[in-house]
């Protein structure tokens, strides 16, 4: 099978290059972007996740135009994330690229990210204008729930990583040759 | 212990975990999941005590804490299916004393938050400066008990079955 898209030697090539690739392979390199990576994850879940379960009616009393004032540290804990997770992949394209696990992740990522987007276009005006004990209207404890649902599978996917290593091999993009 | 590991490691529950196809894999699911609700409600009261969201009653948060539950039940739950699959990897690494000792610290100080603060915020009384102290260490530790569950992995020296 031939990947028409993705080039993992030559994605590695270019870790080298700008010496992404030797910082990850020192002694801590990889772990300490793990800890980053794992406190991105903590303060996503912390204030987004829990956002989400208020939302899908859960703690009622707090105040949900308050705690939508946490959301930035969720968004600064995805971008460690993402920072880090990028440095994880390219430095070993062929561990990620064709892992089953890593491609749930990102779809999962994908379907949260399509999610918000829902969210801000349709419900978030009648969320932030409820009183404390409201409870969200249905549509909004759906995206609640769809969101929190995306993340702890984004977590339970990327601890699977390990799971599917090469030889496991998917790539519905490739072709024959 | 190595008698102790052995004996484990022999029992049909711990062969059950390490040969069977997918009860390790489940059991990491569940462990994921159970963590990701314990901490990240711990590190939510926390940054709420440390005076983020201000607009949000303090004592309200308390209705998160039957998610936190169920989250500390599935993750002790799948830990110990997990310890019983590979318990002389785990027990024989100080990390993972370590990431007990932060995450039962966590729990502690929390407790000790939310039975002396929430019955002030709830009153309407101004919370005392260190609480904001307190809490930032309880954030720390939950944090700990996590990036030392992570390092497990890198530290971990002796593996007696595979």
């Amino acid at each position: 099978m031939m990947d028409p898209i993705f080039n993992p030697d030559a994605i590695e090539t270019w870790a080298k290059s700008v010496g992404i690739f030797q910082l990850m392979n020192t002694q801590w390199g990889w772990p300490t972007a793990e800890i980053i990576h794992f406190f991105g994850l903590c303060l996503l879940i912390a204030t987004v996740g829990m956002f989400d379960l208020r939302m899908m009616g859960v703690a009622r009393g707090v105040s949900m135009k308050a705690l939508h004032k946490l959301v930035p540290f969720g968004i600064a804990g995805y971008a460690m994330c993402v920072i880090t997770g990028f440095m994880f992949v390219v430095s070993a394209p062929g561990q990620y690229i064709y892992n089953p696990a890593i491609q749930t992740k990102l779809t999962l990522m994908a379907i949260a990210g399509v999610n918000v987007v829902v969210f801000y276009l349709t419900t978030s005006r009648a969320v932030s204008s409820l009183g404390e004990y409201d409870l969200p209207p249905i549509p909004a404890r759906l995206i609640g729930f769809v969101s929190l649902a995306c993340w702890l599978g984004v977590i339970t996917a990327g601890r699977l990583v390990t799971f599917f290593r090469p030889p496991e091999f998917w790539c519905l993009w490739c072709v024959p040759g | 212990m190595t008698e102790i590991f052995t004996a484990i490691e022999q029992s049909p529950f711990s062969i059950f975990m390490r040969e069977d196809f997918y009860a390790y894999f489940i059991a990491l699911i569940f462990h994921s999941i159970g963590m990701a609700l314990l901490i990240g409600g711990g590190i939510l009261v926390s940054l709420r005590v440390m005076g983020l969201a201000p607009g949000a009653r303090l004592e309200r948060f308390a209705g998160f804490f039957p998610v936190m539950w169920a989250g500390l039940a599935l993750a002790v739950l799948s830990g110990i299916a997990l310890l019983a699959a590979y318990p002389a990897k785990a027990l024989t690494n100080p990390v993972f004393g370590l990431k007990f000792a932060s995450l039962i610290a966590a729990a502690v100080l929390m407790r000790w938050m939310v039975q002396r603060y929430f019955p002030l915020a709830a009153a309407g009384q101004a919370l005392p400066p260190r609480a904001k102290w307190l809490a930032a260490i309880t954030l720390s530790l939950w944090l700990g008990g996590v990036v030392f569950g992570k390092l497990l992995l890198h530290t971990s020296t002796m593996l007696m079955v595979s």
